[in-house]
């Protein structure tokens, strides 16, 4: 049952793995394990649950974005350079975005009208993109934004920034987006069966760049959320951010191969990515030891899904062609159907004594 | 007009790209023509291309491997700290090697185990590597991206030697370049690597051996990019655990852009080294007639999607010519 469950809800496996860490720093030190601490990790993951949703969205289609961190480091100075000329926030904030929506556009145009494949087509724009970073930064960070652009990611009303409320309202929009509108179903229509989904009359295409379209979009905003964060704006704004992303998604059931995964898992995936930095930190472990504990849990967790997923699969391969499998059964057959039947039955045990 | 065969090979291109290239930058600054310039310019990016001569393997196998800057890190890493720990120089190498193969297999047994798609599995492993580099140095002391320095003097003139009149890593660029041709081309392990790549549930009924072809692919990549980590460490005089964080593109746009497709199964060695050449050249090059590294970046990135574009646009003229030629043929009966 637990399995069953396990595999039905891919989000809750996360969501157990971080309850169990958040358990391991209670032990720690009870004092720790405090809603404070939930909204701490939380305010530190807004950069990730933005990416999150967009690697969810591109990753639905059977896509990939490796310029996400390009495309928010574009985003950041562009915000950083129009603010700092004078310009309104909203106003500088909005060309920002504008600029995100239009690298995820040119993506989606790559990929979707050129068929060119996905990895290859972002590769080539996260150099193209961060090559214009420095080009219109002219290799010198970006000081002195203003004050209250900065006040847009200071904590305010029940503990929140005005900006984790926008995430938060984000979060719930593209969660029910993605899973109850007809726009949000033909992504996953496109990344399950691309012909398919023509065949029914989805426009294939419009969709796949609308998606790249609103990951560049969410990943601007990613970095103007950076920029607010840290107050000053670095060349190297977002490098390695797209690694995250995917990882997170990918964590939170998200399945590279398209059609299946849902934001809240993504956004768990990445409250976990967080929330290791955040609970070493407060462990007072060194700081070189994220990367390491990150990817030996992001391991365990990918192959023990691997695991669940083959077993459930030969679980039910079992009971369709139980009927067929007779050890009664004459000559070479029941040889054949043994061997068949023999790693079947030792799965069924194991899971068995699982529950 | 009728081409020779030979000519209407995408590595044909590339080596003309590539003359085109070297000629225009010679144009525009004569040192770039000297033959030591073009010489030792070669060590500034050549890490990159003795990857990628590997990682076309794991393509062409229908995989991927994220982990490779990763354990460029770690194998220089591996090399500072025994160093430190006062263990011989060559002894130290020839570990820091041992933990990349190891690291390569260690990809390819969780990809086998897992069935869970390579690109996800190396990501993982990638962090997993990049974090034993860091805290490797963490532990030794070496604060933050300082690194190790003070190597011995015999190690870190590797780099500079000469072999024949071209700088050691040059050299071994183009011996493993050969012996990877040989290897892929010329091998039965070869044939498997591409059989896995055209159609692995095929490849398996047809009694290739899978998992062991997978194996020495993923090790030999590993163990490359772990000789990467070392000629960096010997070019620098140091080794520093974020060594690879910048190679791991480059590497994946050399093998792409030398006609492997990333979705497995089609590829050559010689695109792969011709496309490395040309990107690595392409980076130098503008330095040299003065446009910064990062612009150059963006301009290497600017290429491989311009020639991408161009090949996936010309596949799908080729397919519509072909389309409207049967047409036709269909309309005339």
């Amino acid at each position: 049952m637990i399995i069953r469950f396990l595999q039905r809800h891919r989000e809750a496996s996360v969501a157990l793995i971080i309850v169990f860490l958040f358990a391991i720093l209670g032990l720690v030190d009870r004092s720790y394990l405090s809603f404070d601490t939930v909204l701490l990790v939380y305010g530190n993951s807004l950069i990730l649950f933005v990416l999150a949703i967009g690697a969810t969205m591109v990753m639905a289609t059977h896509g990939l974005d490796v310029s996400v961190g390009s495309i928010m480091g574009l985003a950041a100075v562009v915000a950083g350079l129009l603010m700092n000329a004078g310009w309104g926030i909203p106003a500088a904030i909005g060309v920002a975005l504008l600029v995100g929506l239009v690298c995820g556009l040119f993506n989606g145009a790559l990929v979707s009208l050129l068929n060119v494949s996905a990895i290859v087509a972002t590769l080539g724009t996260l150099g193209l993109y961060r090559g214009l970073v420095h080009l219109l930064s002219g290799g010198a960070w970006i000081e002195g934004l203003p004050e209250n652009f900065k006040a847009l990611t200071k904590a305010g009303s029940l503990g929140l920034s005005p900006v984790a409320w926008l995430v938060l309202v984000l979060l719930i929009v593209a969660h029910l987006g993605l899973r109850y509108t007809a726009f949000g179903r033909s992504m996953f229509a496109v990344g399950d069966n691309r012909e398919g989904a023509r065949l029914i009359g989805i426009r294939v295409n419009e969709v796949q760049i609308a998606a790249y379209g609103l990951n560049g979009l969410l990943s601007a905003l990613a970095g103007v959320i950076f920029a607010s964060q840290i107050g000053f704006i670095p060349n190297t704004a977002g490098t390695g951010m797209e690694m995250r992303a995917i990882a997170s998604s990918v964590l939170g059931g998200v399945s590279l191969l398209g059609g299946t995964g849902t934001v809240l898992g993504a956004a768990l995936g990445a409250y976990f990515m967080t929330s290791i930095d955040s609970i070493l930190v407060l462990l007072r472990l060194e700081a070189y030891w994220n990367d390491i504990i990150a990817g030996a849990i992001l391991l365990v967790v990918l192959i023990t899904d691997g695991k669940i997923r083959e077993a459930v699969d030969r679980h039910l391969r079992y009971q369709k062609y139980r009927k067929f499998i007779d050890p009664q059964a004459a000559g070479q057959h029941a040889d054949a159907a043994k061997a068949a039947a023999r790693p079947l039955k030792t799965t069924l045990e194991t899971s068995e004594a699982r529950k | 007009m009728r081409l020779h065969p030979a000519l209407k090979r995408w590595e044909s291109v590339l080596a003309l790209l590539l003359v085109a290239e070297i000629l225009l930058f010679g144009a525009i600054n004569p040192v770039f023509l000297q033959p030591s310039m073009l010489l030792y310019a070669t060590s500034d990016f050549i890490h990159i291309g003795i990857t990628a001569l590997a990682l076309t393997l794991v393509i062409i196998t229908g995989g991927i491997d994220l982990s490779l800057g990763s354990v460029m890190g770690l194998s220089a890493i591996t090399l500072g700290i025994l160093w430190v720990d006062g263990v011989n120089i060559w002894v130290a190498a020839l570990a820091a090697l041992a933990v990349g193969t190891l690291s390569g297999v260690f990809n390819a047994v969780a990809i086998h185990l897992s069935k869970v798609n390579p690109l996800v599995i190396t990501l993982g492993t990638g962090f997993l590597y990049g974090g034993a580099a860091l805290v490797l140095s963490g532990l030794a002391g070496a604060t933050g991206y300082e690194g190790i320095s003070n190597f011995d003097p015999a190690f870190v003139n590797l780099a500079n030697l000469q072999v024949v009149g071209l700088p050691l890593p040059f050299a071994l660029f183009l011996a493993l370049t050969v012996g990877f041709m040989a290897l892929l081309h010329r091998t039965r392990f070869g044939r498997y690597v591409y059989l896995i790549g055209q159609n692995p549930r095929a490849a398996a009924y047809a009694g290739t051996p899978v998992f062991r072809t997978l194996v020495v692919a993923y090790a030999l990549t590993s163990l490359m990019a772990a000789l990467s980590g070392l000629i960096l460490a010997s070019y620098f005089g140091s080794a520093r655990s974020d060594f690879g964080t910048t190679a791991l593109m480059p590497a994946i746009t050399a093998v792409v852009l030398g006609g492997t497709s990333i979705y497995g199964g089609s590829g050559t060695i010689l695109g792969t080294a011709l496309a490395a050449l040309l990107v690595g050249y392409l980076q130098t090059g503008l330095q040299l007639v003065g446009v910064s590294s990062h612009v150059s970046s963006a301009l290497s990135g600017g290429l491989l999607v311009i020639v991408v574009a161009l090949r996936s646009l010309s596949e799908m003229g080729r397919v519509w010519f072909q389309h409207r030629r049967v047409l036709r043929n269909v309309a005339a009966e």
